[in-house]
């Protein structure tokens, strides 16, 4: 007897994402219709019920109808889902929507000053047209400023090497290098 | 009516950021897993995990058992419920004419064997996991080479005959300079960073279906075969698309299934594939093997050229790209032989991947060129220079544009080749040994019929409709500048619907004729709308009563003529009617013949492939050039090989705009980086399986892997092509980087790698 096919994936690199993490085997939870989680996302609580095993990235988009963070491979392995929490750049496709409460989670929906305005990075990745179908630029956007506030976009082959873990498959880096050298001249200029 | 070329409204041309960009930055562009369905159900694919066999027994209790779980589809109970459906390649819709669930035979790995569908995402994928399956496992033949009994060969099944022309084997015998080489290119997965997704939603018996796709009226059309409905009643809608490259251009067999389940469950289901299930769900490059023989004189001279090869294709599918019809015409040679064999195996069917037969062929043929320039100590770029052409070898039919060596000459330039030391392993810097190469991109010049709908509203807003697709390539931006310029409004007042096969029926988005196809459809509507403006103006009482109706044009917003009477858009408007005025125009390309430009429209309103190719233009052929040099450094010690900068320039008809498609050649040169020194999919070849089915195991570049990219436009008018003078370009330039790259690897090392991609483990 054979098994069908999911678990020849590798899932054991994807820590909350593991089909067989003990949590999923929590049929308390499960039942009752799952885990109370509050998430502050974009400034704003959700109060949400859900399955243990929902990740920060499926709350998000499933839960919350927060679709910019996208869904690539699941398995942190693209970037695509990056978002901010607490500042920093994570992967909310490896992240567990209930290890996420008490936190301040920021999307690519948030990160604008003000609705209808937007952040020197988004102006940034439009005026280097740094993407061609869009699917990974809100990875890559979240990914920009972080990597900035990290002090890792100094030079360009630090640019390159931060941003690494952001692919785009129709190849837009050196776009998106020239994008995020514009918008850190501007957000240094801001912060200076 | 009159095809509108050469009209210079000062948009078409301009680089203008992407009108989609705002939306795509935001996060706010809505791809089709991101549109929000009230109650829908999730589904999880199962799999199989042999390549080749039969079903002998489900095991769903476990699965069942799982909390939520609402139906588990196996052929068990769909068997019979998917009807059959012409292959895409074979002028169909599917992707392969394999019918996964419809019985319990196994093809390949990765064959959907069972679809669980649940209340939740997390609840599907553990029943998923739960399901298990029997097999009959038989011995699986993984491709080229495998010493177990291959399944018959065919050579040829799909489209005409082999180029060929002389006596290429005599010719090759009596040259002076003979290269004879093999090379061979691994399999390559697009994995676009979308993954496979289909949402299903049934409304009585209408049925929305929200997926990724590249041709949104071959899949309405396709699924209402398969599920023998009538096409009116399904909308396919993918307004944005998150990467394609050919793996979401053919109905792939998911779909079906996730609109059975939508039906039996009488709510809407979502699927969302895992990226593993992503090489086995839709269709790949073939691996492909070449012997490429050239003959030349001692001037350089081409006297003979051969090229056979060989691609794997399922066992039951006769794919192939056979892009011999590229490298049979791309160099002057009075003797050519040419043949293309499939080699049928346990896989799933290949299917088109960016640049299909160019990028394995002309890499082919593009380092055998620069072997024979070697054999000849002459330049690479001399060699192609004597041998240019401006005919078809094969037939003598003329190209209705060439700049092949234009591009040579400008990329050259900016590249510095001239300070180029011949000799390998001349040139380095430090611990780096430094190489560089060069070699030819091209790519046919396709068209396709395409229909648009232009209306202007009475404030002179303009809306454009057409079921075409941007997946990325730039398609509403080059649209919206088409309409401007021809329209003479500010491009801020145009607007591009696309994707949604409620639309006029437009092309799929492959084989580059999309730009071509599209903007020619728009221009004539708009063409059309300025034509009958100006009749009534010039009939009417007013400022331009009189004027030649003929030579009026719309610019800044005003009816002008050339004598410089003018008058308000929205005056003209007016003395029409009172509401908006509309066009709806049916392009049939300016090359089409036979069956395509008499059938071309109730081709593409059935969704079936109508395009007419670059090499096939009837008195002519059409294709798009360039010319592509780049650096290698490999590290003397480590081996370790860098691409630190990249030339390419390229000619390809008139640009539309020249924002989006300059990115679309960076892209593409990026893409031939990486099929030169990154991507394959490795098959166990005991099982016939993939082994590296996800991103950290399946190398695509990543930021750190580039650094300068040069796009050089060299500047070109062909209105042969068609009246807009369009030479698509999505797929030029990744065209031939392979071959510079293992070139320039020659030039660093004196060492020939003639086979993809080239790794550490080769150079030391």
């Amino acid at each position: 007897m054979a098994l069908a096919s999911p678990p020849r994936s590798t899932s054991s690199r994807g820590l909350g994402m593991d089909t067989f993490s003990p949590l999923k085997t929590t049929p308390a939870a499960h039942r009752t219709g799952g885990l109370d989680v509050t998430l502050s996302v974009n400034g704003r609580d959700h109060h949400l019920t859900l399955d243990p095993r929902v990740t920060l990235l499926d709350a998000l988009r499933e839960h919350l109808g927060l679709t910019g963070s996208k869904k690539g491979c699941d398995q942190g392995q693209c970037g695509a889902c990056t978002v901010h929490v607490d500042g920093e750049r994570h992967l909310a496709c490896l992240t567990l929507a209930a290890s996420a409460e008490g936190k301040s989670i920021t999307t690519i929906e948030g990160l604008a000053p003000e609705e209808g305005s937007l952040h020197p990075m988004q102006q940034a990745f439009m005026d280097h047209d740094a993407f061609q179908c869009g699917y990974c630029t809100p990875g890559q956007i979240m990914s920009a400023v972080a990597c900035i506030r990290e002090g890792h976009a100094r030079t360009d082959d630090d640019i390159r090497e931060y941003m690494s873990g952001n692919l785009c498959r129709c190849a837009a880096y050196p776009n998106i290098v020239a994008a995020i050298k514009q918008a850190r001249d501007q957000m240094e200029g801001a912060r200076g | 009516m009159n095809a509108p070329s050469r009209i210079d409204g000062g948009m078409i041309g301009r680089s203008v950021p992407r009108i989609d960009g705002r939306l795509k930055v935001t996060g706010a562009a809505c791809y089709p897993s991101d549109v929000g369905v009230e109650d829908a159900a999730h589904a999880f694919l199962v799999t199989s995990t042999i390549a080749r066999g039969r079903i002998k027994q489900f095991h769903l209790e476990d699965a069942q058992a799982v909390e939520g779980v609402l139906d588990i589809l196996t052929y068990e109970n769909t068997r019979g419920k998917v009807g059959k459906a012409r292959f895409f390649a074979g002028g169909g819709y599917t992707s392969t004419t394999i019918m996964p669930m419809d019985s319990p035979k196994i093809w390949h790995d990765g064959q959907i064997v069972a679809m669980v569908v649940a209340e939740t995402f997390e609840a599907a994928r553990e029943a998923a996991h739960k399901v298990r399956v029997d097999y009959d496992v038989r011995e699986a033949v993984a491709g080229f080479g495998d010493t177990r009994p291959q399944p018959r060969q065919m050579s040829n099944p799909l489209s005409g005959s082999d180029p060929k022309t002389g006596d290429a084997e005599k010719a090759f015998r009596e040259a002076e300079v003979q290269v004879d080489a093999y090379y061979a290119t691994p399999t390559q997965h697009h994995n676009p960073i979308e993954l496979f997704t289909t949402t299903c939603v049934w409304s009585g018996d209408t049925l929305t279906v929200y997926e990724p796709s590249q041709f949104v009226h071959g899949l309405k059309n396709g699924l209402a075969q398969q599920l023998n409905m009538s096409a009116d009643k399904i909308r396919v809608v993918s307004p944005f698309v998150g990467g394609a490259f050919g793996s979401k251009a053919a109905l792939t067999p998911r779909t079906a299934f996730v609109a059975l389940a939508a039906k039996r469950l009488n709510r809407p289901v979502k699927l969302v594939s895992t990226r593993a299930q992503a090489f086995t769900v839709s269709t790949y490059r073939a691996e492909t093997e070449h012997h490429v023989k050239l003959g030349a004189d001692r001037s350089g001279r081409l006297t003979s050229l051969s090229h056979e090869g060989w691609e794997v294709s399922s066992r039951p599918d006769n794919y192939k790209v056979a892009g011999t019809e590229t490298t049979s015409l791309l160099y002057a040679c009075p003797n050519i032989y040419t043949k293309v064999n499939i080699v049928h195996a346990d896989r799933g069917t290949p299917g088109f991947m960016r640049s299909p037969a160019e990028v394995p062929y002309v890499y082919a043929l593009e380092c055998a060129m620069d072997e024979l320039a070697v054999a000849l100590t002459m330049d690479p770029v001399e060699l192609r220079r004597i041998n240019d052409t401006q005919v078809n070898p094969i037939d003598g039919k003329p190209y209705s544009s060439r700049a092949l060596m234009q591009c040579y000459d400008r990329a050259a330039e900016a590249f510095g080749w001239s300070k180029r030391n011949p000799l390998p392993g001349s040139m380095t810097d430090g611990d780096w040994l430094i190489g560089w190469g060069c070699a030819t991109a091209c790519y046919p010049s396709n068209v396709a019929p395409a229909e648009a709908r232009v209306t202007v509203a009475p404030n002179g807003t303009v809306r454009v409709q057409t079921a075409g697709h941007d997946i990325g390539t730039g398609a509403y931006t080059a649209i919206a500048l088409t309409a401007a310029d021809l329209l003479g409004v500010p491009l801020e007042q145009v607007s591009v619907e696309l994707g949604d096969s409620t639309l006029p029926p437009a092309p799929v988005a492959g084989g580059s004729n999309a730009t071509a196809s599209i903007c020619n459809a728009v221009a004539q509507a708009c063409e059309d709308i300025r034509d009958r403006l100006a009749q009534a103006a010039s009939h009417a009482d007013g400022p331009l009563g009189g004027a030649d109706h003929g030579a009026m044009r719309l610019r800044d917003g005003r009816l002008v003529t050339p004598d410089g009477r003018s008058e308000p858009l929205k005056d003209a408007l007016t003395r029409i009617d009172f509401g908006p005025m509309e066009s709806y125009v049916k392009y049939t390309p300016e090359i089409a013949s036979g069956t395509v430009k008499v059938m071309g429209h109730k081709m593409l309103e059935s969704g079936l492939p109508a395009m007419t190719s670059g090499s096939a233009a009837g008195d002519h052929i059409q294709y798009a050039f360039g010319a592509e040099f780049l650096e290698v450094r490999i590290h003397r010690r480590t081996r370790e090989i860098r691409v630190p900068r990249i030339v390419g320039a390229f000619a390809a008809g008139r640009i539309i705009s020249p924002t989006t498609a300059r990115s679309q050649l960076l892209g593409g040169m990026i893409w031939g980086i990486g099929s030169a020194l990154h991507e394959a999919t490795d098959i166990d070849r005991r099982a016939a399986r993939y082994l590296n089915d996800d991103l950290a195991e399946y190398l695509i570049p990543v930021n750190a892997d580039i650094r300068d990219v040069d796009v050089i436009f060299v500047p070109e008018e062909d209105y042969q092509v068609n009246a807009l003078g369009i030479k698509g370009l999505g797929e030029l330039g990744n065209v031939g980087t392979a071959a510079a790259v293992s070139n320039a690897v020659f030039h660093a090392t004196g060492r020939r790698i003639r086979d993809l991609p080239i790794r550490i483990e080769d150079l030391l």
